[in-house]
């Protein structure tokens, strides 16, 4: 029997969005996570993609992703009724994970302070859009606002469209990343002996460090980092950087980096497979002799000289037209193996069907199959985002329907009469 | 400002020893988060194969060397750093004399590098045998690709990041930066090592940690992943809408200037239901466009998209993005500038919350740097000191943590196993 690195912990999950997944790091992890949603519906069930595009609320594969091995029970924090029983699972509870507009549990009696006269030990984590303070701190959040405010979107995308937002939740992503740590490191602290705390998270400041060297390229040089499209930073483009076609899709290439063989590689590949042209011969070959990144800067140095410049660049033009055409006649996934076999950096521009049938993720059995008894079939997930030796990461329960265990915790844990359970479910209260 | 060896106090991490055998950013940023709450690090590099970030800028106005760059400087506050040739047997030993010391064993390095220094979980247990030892591979310890190249810049494309994001008429770009580096695999191994610990104070068990980095960076594509295991579709980039709301995008408003240029200036907009739209309208002054009835439900605003984002555009392109957030914050609406760096520091609410932090270096100035991720309200962490200079503890790791003497100190540099 495989033990698991949180299973003397409990958590009361009244996450939103923003910290849905929070919770589940969790709960993959071993803690007895009990999501909590509104009799009347939990909004994040109304988010897809869906189970063969049914779009009702037992039916949403991210909620089946983001609630794996939670418990689920309903309860209406806003009855009087609602909070007693909230009340008594908190005196159960190491942690509560929140994500309301910062001072709404405190304007219905369930704020840290109150929470902790129940149970002086538990550790509150509130993951908002802006944290708990300051002059934003009532400020509407969603995850696109969150990634514009956190400085990652403006670095995205073409100069010609407007900033491109991440795909995939990412600002909830990060923040609920950020969130299961901050947990963690206030239950190390009450391990100490050190007590609970609250546990604040910002989706802006989770995120600022996503802005890579922006921020410390204006503190140093006042100079602001843009988004600069497909080309990234290079002036031109220059074969073997960057997106290129394939038969089957694409490959992104970074050749001539530290640490891979230099170009004159890919040349010798391209000779073997007959597709060389005429690269072997000059001035192709010499230039390709010394293509790597430090070769740019020696081209802007020939920006004094036109004529010499005019040449260079047809030159790399030319090299950069056959090196596409090579690419256009191979797969991507031969540019990638073979490439990599050579140690030139070329990596798939994985779909997400490529994901799912990369050979190493294969391999590692990465993905995972759970088995959803109510629907008589089981479903591949995504798999770990590591691997614990000795405290293995593993799904050992789907996602909960709508108060599926209610009897559990209300009935066998707080001692509720069946009776009971019934009567608070008539009056909305579960 | 300077650290030394000494046990912090009262932290969640205090009297935790960490090695960081880390570079570049998924390793070193973990690791800065650990001393950040009260861990011992030491950073552990060497000049016969620097850390990249130092020869990548920005660097401070005329200078450049290797201490200075604001890119390896921000991930490594709070550290002691040691310089160790391990490809010398000195070197070596002072390794494992050191990995004896910690409770915490960190490395990014390349399975085929790990093998050779002979730094597999095997081998540390018998120096520690309580060792948390914590592996960041690009693509894992076993399997095909197992000695593949990567770093950021490819594995973004290879986890599907860049096919996924942006406009589908554009090439798949990805996001202009090497984005699982900096929070996704360094936040995923800080939960996976903070886990460890819990364990560990139950049990007294260690245990190794494998953080396959595409691993990592795929597990929050799951959606996507399960469209395509469970519908059999393949998802692609769609821009910057959801299904579920309208409008939704970062919309143009009045242009700024900067240095005596124009500089566009967005918001990011987002209307999720009813109340939100009619705040919206309100916002605008409710024109008359607005009050169509197609308009009236998410159903109608999701079909006419299009229409509605044209006539929003239009209202926000005479404003400035500031006072568009604040005039659809006020009616409730989900609105954010699309903040660049400068905006980032300058924000009155993070100045307010103290979120970046001004430490003095010793060659680099007084520079900022990112703050703690999250904020503990006891024990809320704490940049010590500004990131180290190559080697700077040399001595002070030889001597209080290694227990070596003058002479083995004096032997080590000539060795050149410090190095």
């Amino acid at each position: 029997m495989t033990t698991c690195a949180l299973d003397d912990l409990r958590i009361l999950d009244l996450a939103g969005d923003i910290g849905i997944y929070a919770a589940k790091l969790l709960a993959d992890l071993g803690a007895d996570v009990i999501r909590i949603e509104p009799p009347s519906g939990d909004p994040a069930r109304r988010i897809g993609p869906f189970y063969h595009d049914d779009a009702s609320p037992e039916r949403s594969l991210s909620y089946f992703h983001l609630n794996t091995n939670k418990r689920g029970i309903t309860l209406d924090l806003t009855s009087d009724d609602g909070r007693a029983l909230f009340r008594r699972l908190v005196a159960t509870a190491d942690v509560v994970v929140e994500t309301f507009e910062p001072g709404f549990l405190d304007g219905i009696g369930l704020g840290y302070d109150a929470l902790t006269e129940i149970r002086p030990n538990l550790i509150l984590t509130s993951i908002t859009g802006f944290g708990q303070d300051g002059p934003h701190a009532r400020y509407r959040w969603s995850d696109i606002v969150g990634v514009a405010m956190g400085g990652m979107m403006t670095l995205a995308g073409d100069k010609a469209d407007p900033p491109n937002m991440p795909y995939g939740y990412q600002g909830y992503t990060g923040a609920g990343i950020q969130a299961a740590a901050g947990t963690l490191m206030a239950v190390l602290q009450r391990d100490n002996g050190g007590g609970g705390q609250h546990v604040d998270v910002s989706m802006q400041e989770a995120l600022s460090i996503n802005q890579e060297t922006a921020m410390q390229t204006f503190d140093m040089t006042g100079a602001i980092r843009q988004r600069t499209g497909a080309r990234g930073a290079l002036p031109i483009d220059i074969a073997g950087i960057g997106v290129y076609d394939c038969t089957d899709g694409q490959v992104f290439a970074y050749l001539g980096t530290p640490g891979g063989a230099p170009w004159s590689a890919m040349l010798e590949w391209m000779t073997d497979a007959g597709k060389a042209e005429d690269l072997n011969d000059d001035p192709y070959r010499e230039m390709i002799g010394q293509l790597n990144l430090r070769f740019l800067t020696g081209l802007a140095a020939l920006a004094a000289d036109p004529p010499k410049l005019q040449a260079a660049l047809g030159t790399l033009g030319h090299i950069y037209d056959v090196f596409s055409r090579f690419c256009k006649s191979q797969s991507k996934w031969t540019l990638y193996e073979e490439g990599q076999r050579r140690r030139l950096m070329f990596g798939v521009v994985s779909t997400p069907a490529d994901l799912v049938k990369n050979p190493q993720l294969q391999a590692r059995a990465w993905l995972h199959d759970v088995h959803h008894d109510e629907l008589g079939e089981t479903l591949r997930y995504a798999g770990p985002p590591y691997r614990l030796s000795e405290t293995p990461w593993a799904i050992h329960r789907r996602a909960p329907l709508p108060g599926e265990h209610n009897i559990d915790v209300y009935g066998d844990e707080l001692g509720l009469s069946l009776p009971d359970v019934e009567a608070l479910r008539a009056r909305g209260v579960v | 400002m300077s650290i030394d060896a000494t046990p912090t106090r009262g932290q969640p991490l205090s009297g935790i020893k960490v090695a960081d055998f880390s570079w570049f950013g998924a390793g070193p940023i973990c690791a800065e988060n650990l001393a950040t709450f009260g861990a011992t690090v030491v950073r552990v590099e060497s000049e016969a194969h620097l850390d990249g970030l130092r020869s990548v800028g920005p660097f401070p106005p005329g200078k450049n060397t290797y201490n200075v760059s604001g890119y390896f400087n921000n991930y490594n506050a709070g550290k002691l750093d040691l310089t160790l040739n391990l490809n010398t047997p000195l070197g070596k030993r002072m390794a494992e004399k050191l990995i004896a010391w910690s409770d915490i064993f960190l490395t990014n390095f390349t399975p085929r590098i790990i093998e050779r220094w002979g730094l597999l979980y095997e081998e540390l247990v018998r120096l520690r045998p309580d060792i948390i030892a914590v592996y960041q591979p690009m693509q894992g310890y076993d399997g095909p690709h197992k000695d593949f190249m990567g770093f950021g810049a490819v594995l973004s494309p290879i986890t599907g990041y860049n096919e996924l994001c942006g406009f589908p008429e554009r090439p798949p770009m990805g996001i202009g930066t090497n984005y699982p580096d900096y929070v996704i695999n360094p936040g995923h191994t800080l939960v996976a090592i903070l886990a460890a610990l819990h364990h560990r104070r139950k049990t007294g068990h260690g245990q190794r940690i494998e953080l396959a980095q595409i691993e990592s960076s795929v597990a929050p594509l799951a959606p996507a992943l399960m469209d395509c295991t469970v519908n059999g579709r393949v998802e692609t980039r769609a821009g910057n809408r959801l299904p579920h709301a309208a409008p939704h995008g970062a919309f143009r408003c009045r242009d700024g200037e900067w240095n005596g240029q124009p500089e566009d200036r967005w918001c990011a907009i987002a209307v999720f239901d009813d109340a939100q739209w009619w705040g919206l309208v309100a916002a605008m002054g409710s024109p008359a466009w607005a009050k169509d009835e197609r308009f009236g439900s998410h159903a109608g605003r999701k079909a006419h998209e299009d229409e509605i984002d044209a006539q929003i555009s239009g209202w926000t392109a005479g404003r400035p993005a500031e006072e568009v957030m604040a005039l659809l914050q006020s009616q409730g609406v989900p609105a954010g500038v699309v903040q660049n760096a400068r905006d980032m520091l300058q924000d009155e609410h993070l100045k307010a919350r103290g979120y970046y932090v001004y430490l003095d270096h010793p060659e680099a100035g007084r520079t900022a740097y990112d703050g703690p991720p999250f904020r503990l309200s006891k024990t809320p962490g704490v940049l010590r000191s500004p990131a180290p200079l190559l080697g700077e503890h040399n001595e002070l790791v030889c001597r209080e943590i290694l227990g070596m003497s003058d002479e083995e100190i004096a032997e080590a540099l000539i060795a050149q196993a410090l190095y």
